[in-house]
């Protein structure tokens, strides 16, 4: 071991061919022989295929075949599955109506953009072209988009089998009539009715898919934009095609971005892995920005009401929360583990609250899927409290900072202090919460701020600071765990360590990088465990012939789970090296000790270096009896927790009182995400998942209009966060170390999302009441109509 | 999509009514349309060509005139498809007598777009709404003209 690299600010080895333009995404791979897709789509939310006529567009130049959703039906092929399962209250099942690949005739399109066929010619013109051409008869039929009033008597239905429209009911924490008595005795409630409103993740690359069968070897390749190849490969061998799964090779060459969407397996990767054994010809697929608006699952989408008591001394007593979660209208990969496991297990916050309940109806509605958005429930979580606290301190007057010490969960270490039992299932593994808001409020200059404010107020100007403090759980995640949670895989993580005869190391992983630095971060850790240089070490991932499992990238797991999965391999390289070199050396195993990439004899200068010993593994001509030859190790790793950043996000806002424009002064956010590898890398993540939540708080949003059209699906309508929106980010960190892995690391993908969102709302409700506007919420985005409105009520 | 407004012709109330009748004058004020065939009472077969920023294709479709009250106005149901996406638009005219023999021609109504025409550059809509307004009375003025 040694520390040459785990903590320097490396930079990104795979960011020349990015920058470059030599970085190899799915759209950039041309097969011979290759063909196009080209999908007939619902332009309604909810419509009945009447009939389908083929016959103008199948005659159109280099049209090659079409398959329709009735050519699907009679494969006997259902859908796509979900892999999670959440049971209603009562113990039922959840509902789970098959997903089509493609619509059939006098079946119904439940969103927009729905397929009805796809189209395949020689080239993407001739395959839209045709796909034009196709006439689709619909009867056009009520659709609903709002979860809440997907909820309501005579909502119209998305699936016959789903009564109400509701997937599950669910509910977590202490027993209600517990929650609802701490409620009624407390001598102050904040309340708050609000909706976390729909995002649309936005990967720089489209989804992109090839499916290619080759007769003469009966295997399929399938290359595709996706954050996890292998479980792309088991959903869609075992639950969709009923293909075995060593004929099925799935590749992710680079991927540009993902934030959630491109975990989930999308029946387009089905239909053109099926389709192109029909013509025996390699399909392309790359989806167009619209569609990736359209069809792209999208996040959040809340309906809340939640109400949090305090005592006369602003204690929290109790958190009570009604929510309707919206769901889309299919189940996609992980959409019902979203608003539960990974929403509801995280309402304990960062507060000693002793009672909490959350009673949350999943619901389906005529729009895209909704599934895991960076965060993945864990801002809606954050949202939830952070706005609570800091309206409660403005309504109690007392101080937001304080009123959030005094509720904290002390600090613990996980390791001689016991970790943290949450009222709602979950034990964080160690946490110091006082200490990043106390770095924060230093940075901010508190005392200062508030001085400044009451100065602008009394010059007509309105500042606001908004807190938001945060715990997440990452490192998804602990297989027993999420099991008994409703998983229907286990969530481990494989590594292979390939030391080459040289003493070169190439290293597996089942942790698949769509841009996050993977390359880089673990040849930091694997240089530094065996003492060589970086350039010694390269990273293979995305191909699931070459790596042995895995179970992808996202819930900020790929360190924590991924790179400790490469340590246990490290392990066992060393401990057969050791013996490889105590042989060499004549000495007993007990007596080396190994660093600097060499064993040496304790307290002598008889060593042998980590190469040499490379080379006698691979020419063992003289090596200890009864050892194999070799050096080469997997292993799977299964954490034993989740694990558990946290942090402290400040926002400073000003709000134009003449037109209610919001502008963004100053954003400090004090993360502790473990021990961190790769500074530089660190604050990329966390810069960019600051500008996803302030994105949501002040410009984002998907839109459907009341018969279920997305009206924003562009980028001239979807209002992204640009540069100029943005203040200089003022970052720092604490290291708590995770106590339940070998690197001590805990995540920090998803930080910058979580924690933001509501620093920015909270700021510029902060600033309203600071001009003699008491308001208690502004749907978000807080776009300047809003906000003036707001200030004129 | 809202369509409301109102604009003033300058001709009679009887005169612009017999133009709102006649499927030739309608062909040629409307703008974008190429063709225009009755196919029953009160029912036309259309096919116009759109091309405006965001919003360019080829539509057809069904064009039905209702609640037909003579010299005075009537509702006009307009149904088109086209690959980029469907609208569906019922609009109430009505023709009212200004003085010196001009006519307010007042029209309420709204459309429900679907597919990409729905999707994007939805801000712009209203402007490609307001500027095909804007050339189907002025074609209606040069009709006025040149008859």
């Amino acid at each position: 071991m040694s520390n040459k690299y785990i903590g320097q600010s490396v930079r990104r080895t795979e960011d020349k061919r990015y920058i470059t333009g030599k970085g190899r995404y799915t759209d950039d791979i041309k097969l011979v022989g290759m063909t196009h897709a080209s999908f007939v789509r619902s332009p309604y939310a909810h419509a009945r295929v009447i009939s389908i006529d083929l016959s103008a567009a199948q005659n159109m130049p280099g049209v090659v075949a079409i398959f329709t959703g009735d050519d699907i039906k009679a494969t006997g092929i259902v859908g796509v599955p979900t892999g999670w399962q959440v049971n209603f209250k009562n113990g039922d099942t959840m509902k789970e109506p098959p997903h089509p690949l493609l619509i059939a005739t006098g079946s119904t399109s439940k969103h927009i953009g729905d397929p009805v066929a796809v189209v395949i010619a020689e080239t993407y013109a001739a395959a839209v072209d045709a796909s034009e051409a196709v006439e689709v008869e619909w009867e056009e039929l009520d659709a609903v988009t709002d979860p809440f009033k997907a909820a309501q008597e005579g909502a119209a239905l998305v699936h016959a089998d789903a009564p109400g429209n509701l997937a599950f009911d669910w509910e977590l924490g202490n027993p209600l009539s517990e929650v609802d008595e701490a409620i009624a005795q407390s001598a102050h409630v904040t309340s708050l009715e609000f909706v976390n409103q729909r995002m649309i993740p936005n990967a720089i690359e489209p989804r992109a898919y090839i499916g290619h069968y080759e007769e003469h070897i009966d295997k399929y390749t399938l290359y595709t934009s996706t954050q996890n190849p292998h479980l792309i490969r088991l959903l869609m061998c075992a639950f969709v095609l009923g293909l075995p799964e060593h004929k099925v090779r799935v590749l992710g060459p680079d991927v540009g971005g993902g934030f959630g969407s491109k975990i989930f397996h999308y029946t387009e990767e089905a239909l053109v892995t099926w389709a192109s054994k029909q013509i025996n010809r390699p399909i392309k697929w790359t989806e167009t920005r619209s569609e990736a608006f359209m069809l792209d699952a999208h996040g959040r989408d809340h309906v809340t009401k939640a109400e949090m008591g305090f005592d006369a001394d602003g204690n929290v007593q109790a958190l009570r929360i009604k929510t309707y979660a919206n769901l889309g209208a299919y189940l996609s990969t992980f959409a019902p583990a979203v608003p539960t496991y990974l929403h509801g297990t995280l309402l304990q916050g960062l507060y000693t609250t002793p009672k909490i309940h959350i009673d949350l109806c999943g619901m389906f509605t005529h729009t895209v899927a909704v599934d895991a958005y960076r965060g993945a429930g864990r801002p809606e979580a954050t949202y939830l409290l952070e706005r609570l606290m800091d309206l409660a301190a403005l309504e109690m007057g007392k101080d937001p900072v304080q009123l959030r010490k005094q509720n904290f969960i002390p600090a613990f270490n996980g390791v001689s202090e016991p970790g943290y039992q949450t009222q709602v299932a979950l034990q964080y593994d160690s946490g110091n919460y006082q200490g990043v808001l106390d770095r924060g409020v230093e940075m901010l200059g508190y005392e200062n701020f508030r001085q400044m404010q009451r100065e602008a107020a009394q010059n007509g100007k309105l500042l606001g600071v908004g807190f938001s403090t945060y715990v997440e759980a990452c490192g998804i995640a602990p297989s027993a765990v999420v099991g008994a949670l409703g998983a229907r895989a286990g969530l481990y993580e494989s590594a292979q360590v390939r030391v080459q005869p040289t003493g070169k190391v190439s290293v597996y992983s089942g942790s698949h990088s769509h841009g996050q630095g993977h390359e880089t971060t673990f040849a930091q850790v694997v240089a530094d465990k065996l003492g060589i240089p970086m350039e010694d070490v390269d990273i293979i991932h995305g191909d699931s012939d070459a790596v042995a499992f895995g179970m992808g990238t996202y819930g900020s797991r790929s360190l924590a789970v991924g790179g400790s999965a490469i340590v246990k391999s490290i392990e066992k390289v060393l401990e057969k090296g050791a013996k490889i070199a105590a042989h060499k050396l004549e000495c007993a195993e007990g007596d080396l000790e190994y660093a600097e990439g060499k064993w040496t004899v304790k307290g002598t200068d008889q060593s042998v270096s980590f190469g040499d010993v490379a080379l006698t593994a691979y020419v063992p001509h003289v090596y200890p009896q009864g050892l194999e030859p070799g050096l080469d190790f997997s292993s799977f790793y299964d954490p034993a927790n989740f694990t558990y950043p946290f942090g402290c996000h400040i926002a400073v806002v000003e709000v134009d009182t003449e037109t209610g424009k919001v502008t963004l002064k100053r954003f400090i956010a004090v993360d502790d995400v473990g021990n961190v590898v790769n500074p530089m890398i660190v604050d990329g993540q966390i810069h960019g998942g600051l500008a996803q939540g302030i994105g949501q708080a002040l410009l984002e949003g998907a839109i459907y209009d009341e018969n279920g059209q997305l009206i924003n699906g562009s980028y001239m309508d979807y209002a992204m966060p640009r540069a100029d929106d943005l203040p200089m980010f003022e970052l720092d960190r604490q290291e708590t170390p995770c106590p339940h892995n070998p690197l001590g690391v805990k995540g920090a993908g998803e930080a910058g999302c979580i924690g933001s969102t509501p620093a920015v709302v909270n700021a510029v409700i902060d600033a309203l009441w600071s001009g003699g506007h008491p308001v208690k919420d502004i749907r978000m985005p807080l776009t300047p109509e809003r906000v003036w409105r707001a200030m004129q009520s | 999509m809202d369509l409301t407004g109102s604009h003033i012709l300058n001709a009679d109330t009887n005169r612009i009514w017999a133009m709102l009748m006649d499927t030739d004058t309608l062909a040629r004020i409307v703008p974008g349309i190429t063709r225009l065939e009755k196919t029953a009472e009160n029912e036309y077969k259309a096919v116009a060509e759109i091309k405006m920023g965001p919003v360019s294709g080829s539509f057809s479709g069904g064009l039905t005139l209702q609640d037909i009250r003579e010299g005075e106005g009537y509702t006009l149901h307009v149904k088109q498809s086209s690959k980029i996406g469907n609208a569906d638009a019922t609009i109430r005219i009505d023709l009212k007598p200004t003085d010196e023999g001009h006519t307010e021609l007042v029209f309420d109504g709204g459309a429900k777009l679907s597919g990409l025409l729905a999707r994007t550059g939805n801000r712009v809509m209203s402007g490609v709404a307001h500027t095909l307004t804007k050339q189907f009375f002025n074609n209606f003025e040069q009709e006025i003209e040149t008859v």
